[in-house]
């Protein structure tokens, strides 16, 4: 015990210095939103919580109410019912229909709301927008721009691994698969994830809001170094973004062994059919 | 009703007709418990491995950290994380919950409470158990290949879990060895649904059946038509494995002929939504049956209760696909999901408010097993609702693969099941032991279970809404979860307090089984069919079979003279 004390006296410090600016609430709340969409997430979560709150209340007040006023001690002659009264089962059936009208309708209707206008709403090809494509691996992603052509997979791409860089108010659209195993694409500044899987090509659209350095996950369980399978997420204004996309440009241009196999794991880009 | 005549055979003689290979239900529900209750501490051990490494990453585990990893100076390695997490829910799952819950009270309670002389088929009870043993031994098998056990994830979602992904013979024991177990629970299903259908004592009609047999009997008929489905889902995924075949290959990873690695998670799924159900419904059983008892009052709405109970054992069947929101399904197909989804809460509600109405105006006793149960409508309540936040779709595509699943699906599976297991072994232990548990040491591992347990879980729903994914061997690699080293001590203290609980628990199962008071026919004074026999059980039970003429939750009839319960073979006192 004394270890366990001692153990935990020392990670508890050193956390304590290492992140000395944030308080215990403070610890809990999500990572810092930078998409213009996160919050639509953010407020359902905290919609279902009230709500959830509010009928869980309810069964801890019966739960620990009734065990508090009918006690053996409190209470010696119970109320033989079988709760088989007219009244009682309008009670019950009441009670089931008020949580799927309070809480499940509601939630759906807003969840769905935004899934089809928000989520699945990809923004149309002749629009302003940035491509990426996203090969995941064991254990690293590698991204992929379409370069000077707009074209994907020649030999003007500009490909890199680990190291997303995007520009900030312009959306962006990924599509994503992978090389071997399943894995998941996660974003958690943007709040979404999606997976990555071998023979298929998924997509995910977001724009963001803030610039800064943020981190890529991958959620999917891959293997050992699951954990390790992490990317840099760069976000810069939109001249800092050209002037980097220039550049890799120009390295791509000299570096890319044109017959390198290798090198062309993109794909057509697939257009929206719909 | 019974179809045929139950005939009394002589009691077994030698040690191993009577403990081994035993025929007799009661015996048979020892073996499974003691299966299981051994495996939950292998499971429970595994659990604390995980936690240290996520609390304490790179700290040497305490006192058997140096015995079991010594090339790495008492670290858990990342590896081995892979597969303490991926047997820790494949252990916990099917070799502890599934066999205590389903093996042993199942078979201990059918056959009692229902008025037969055990299961209509003995031999396959047998037979069932016995093919768990084969089962549980190629899993422990599977520890000592070359490259260790599986560690894919207890769903062990192909390609990871072909050769591209873990190529060791581990993970193909690893399929053997549940498509065993899904034999035997199949057998063990078959067995449960023909008994109740045809041994109920003359009288009992469905609905004067407890509600523990209900949950019983929806559970074995889950088992019974989806366990098959995993079953054809491993063989395939071992002919991927062992025969070169492509059922769940594709894009790059298929070198000859093109599968697709979806198709498993769909067939996984067909299965695995079902099974939290199948885990549940038991608890759940159990559980309206002892609020019942213990308040001294007839359940509230038992017949809303069951029919419940069987809505959402239909429903159960529709809603898989919320597993799959982030493989992105057709827009559809996700919407008919979550829709589906949604429509549980309905009959979820409704056997709550009866829960509550159960407690409302009775006379309770906070005896051990009651305290379970209302623990059990506690943690349920929590594990319930925060379901919801995973239903929809928009909030699942931040939440899917955090810890914030963890933490749900451990409230109802893990912290649920378990309470609710906890609650039928000190209700039941009298009559399997002849004895009575220690109330004291009950009530002490209730009330450091409780506050353990839900340390545990809030805490990874807390972290899992802060972002932290699953099955990581070190979250703080990453910047956007050092925030979270304190909250992952405090999961972890939490965890070391309930595994310490639990010693409790083992120290008074195990004392009270020689040295507890001697327990009375009837200590709980409870009205169902097997508190009518002996303690513990005797030999086939009932010597003359039961004649049932009234329903099993009659407590506190005002008519009644001098006690407050009454037998099922006993007329309905009327005024």
């Amino acid at each position: 015990m004394n270890l366990l004390l001692n153990l935990f006296m020392k990670h508890f410090v050193t956390s304590a210095d290492a992140a000395s600016n944030v308080g215990f609430w403070e610890a809990m709340k999500p990572p810092i939103d930078i998409s213009t969409n996160g919050h639509l997430i953010d407020s359902l979560f905290m919609l279902t919580t009230w709500l959830i709150l509010f009928f869980f209340f309810f069964v801890c007040l019966g739960l620990f109410g009734f065990s508090y006023l009918y006690s053996k001690k409190r209470n010696k002659k119970p109320f033989y019912t079988h709760g088989t009264s007219r009244k009682h089962i309008a009670i019950v059936a009441g009670i089931g229909a008020l949580v799927f009208i309070m809480v499940d309708m509601q939630i759906t209707t807003i969840s769905n709301r935004d899934f089809v206008n928000v989520f699945l709403n990809y923004p149309k090809e002749d629009q302003d927008i940035v491509r990426v494509q996203v090969l995941g691996q064991q254990w690293a992603w590698n991204f992929r721009y379409a370069g000077k052509d707009g074209v994907f997979n020649t030999e003007d791409d500009v490909v890199t691994l680990n190291d997303l860089r995007l520009p900030v108010n312009k959306p962006v659209i990924f599509q994503i698969t992978s090389k071997d195993v399943i894995h998941s694409l996660y974003f958690p500044n943007a709040r979404l994830k999606v997976d990555a899987m071998p023979g298929r090509i998924s997509r995910m659209w977001y724009e963001l809001t803030k610039t800064g350095l943020y981190d890529i996950a991958c959620a999917e369980m891959c293997g050992t170094y699951h954990y390790r399978m992490q990317a840099k997420l760069t976000v810069y204004t939109q001249t800092e973004y050209d002037a980097w996309l220039n550049e890799m440009q120009d390295r791509a241009d000299f570096t890319t062994e044109k017959d390198k196999a290798d090198l062309y794991w993109g794909w057509k880009w697939l257009a929206d059919t719909k | 009703m019974a179809f045929f005549e139950q005939e009394i055979h002589d009691a077994p003689t030698t040690f191993l007709s009577k403990y081994v290979f035993s025929f007799d239900h009661k015996v048979i529900a020892k073996q499974f418990l003691w299966y299981g209750i051994a495996f939950l501490g292998i499971g429970g051990m595994m659990a604390l491995l995980i936690r240290w490494t996520l609390a304490f990453p790179g700290e040497p585990f305490p006192v058997i950290g140096h015995i079991l990893f010594p090339g790495n100076g008492g670290v858990v390695p990342p590896d081995t994380y892979a597969m303490l997490f991926t047997l820790h829910g494949t252990i916990m799952i099917f070799f502890a919950i599934t066999p205590i819950l389903i093996g042993a009270f199942g078979n201990y309670c059918i056959p009692l409470m229902i008025g037969a002389r055990d299961m209509v088929f003995p031999t396959l009870n047998m037979l069932s158990f016995w093919l768990a043993m084969l089962s549980a031994v190629l899993l422990l098998a599977s520890l000592f290949t070359p490259l260790g056990g599986a560690a894919g994830g207890w769903t062990s979602y192909p390609t990871l879990s072909t050769l591209i992904g873990s190529a060791g013979i581990g993970q193909t024991l690893w399929c053997l060895s549940l498509f065993v177990l899904g034999v035997s629970s199949t057998m063990g299903a078959v067995n449960y649904i023909a008994t109740i259908i045809t041994l109920r004592a003359p009288g009992m009609g469905y609905f004067d059946m407890p509600l523990t047999i209900w949950g019983l009997w929806l559970t074995a008929i889950l088992n019974a038509i989806f366990l098959p489905v995993l079953g054809a889902g491993l063989l395939l995924l071992t002919f991927d494995r062992v025969f070169g075949t492509t059922f769940f290959l594709a894009g790059a990873a298929a070198t000859s002929g093109s599968g697709d690695p979806v198709l498993f998670q769909h067939v996984f799924w067909i299965f695995g939504h079902p099974e939290v159900y199948i885990l549940i419904l038991p608890a759940w059983g159990i559980v309206s049956d002892l609020l019942s008892f213990f308040a001294r009052k007839p359940a509230f709405g038992a017949k809303a209760t069951a029919l419940s109970m069987t809505a959402i054992t239909i429903l159960s069947t529709l809603v898989y696909g919320h597993h799959m929101y982030s493989t992105q399904m057709s827009p559809l197909l996700t919407q008919s999901f979550m829709m589906l989804t949604m429509t549980i809460s309905i009959p979820s509600a409704v056997f709550f408010a009866n829960w509550l109405g159960t407690l409302w105006k009775g006379s309770i006793r906070f005896d051990t097993p009651m305290l379970f149960s209302l623990g059990v409508v506690f943690v349920f309540g929590l594990g319930g609702l925060t379901g919801l936040y995973l239903a929809t779709v928009s909030t699942d595509l931040y939440l899917h693969d955090t810890y914030f699943v963890v933490g749900h699906f451990h409230y109802t599976m893990a912290a649920s099941v378990l309470l609710g297991g906890f609650a039928g072994t000190y209700f039941w232990f009298p009559k399997m032991f002849g004895r009575m548990m220690n109330e004291r040491l009950g009530k002490i591992h209730f009330w450091i279970s409780m506050v353990g347990l839900n340390g545990i879980f809030m805490g990874m729903m807390v972290i899992g809404h802060a972002g932290m994914h699953r099955r990581i061997y070190n979250p703080f690699v990453y910047e956007f979860l050092q925030n979270l080293i304190p909250l992952n001590m405090f999961i972890t203290i939490s965890a070391l307090t309930m595994g310490a609980a639990q010693i409790v628990f083992v120290y008074n199962f195990i004392h009270s089984m020689y040295k507890g008071p001697i327990a009375s026919q009837n200590p709980w004074e409870v009205g169902t069919l097997e508190w009518t026999i002996p303690s513990p059980a005797p030999h086939y039970n009932f010597k003359d079979i039961p004649v049932v003429r009234c329903g099993p939750h009659e407590y506190g009839n005002p008519n009644l003279v001098g006690k407050d319960f009454q037998y099922q073979t006993e007329e309905l006192v009327k005024a």
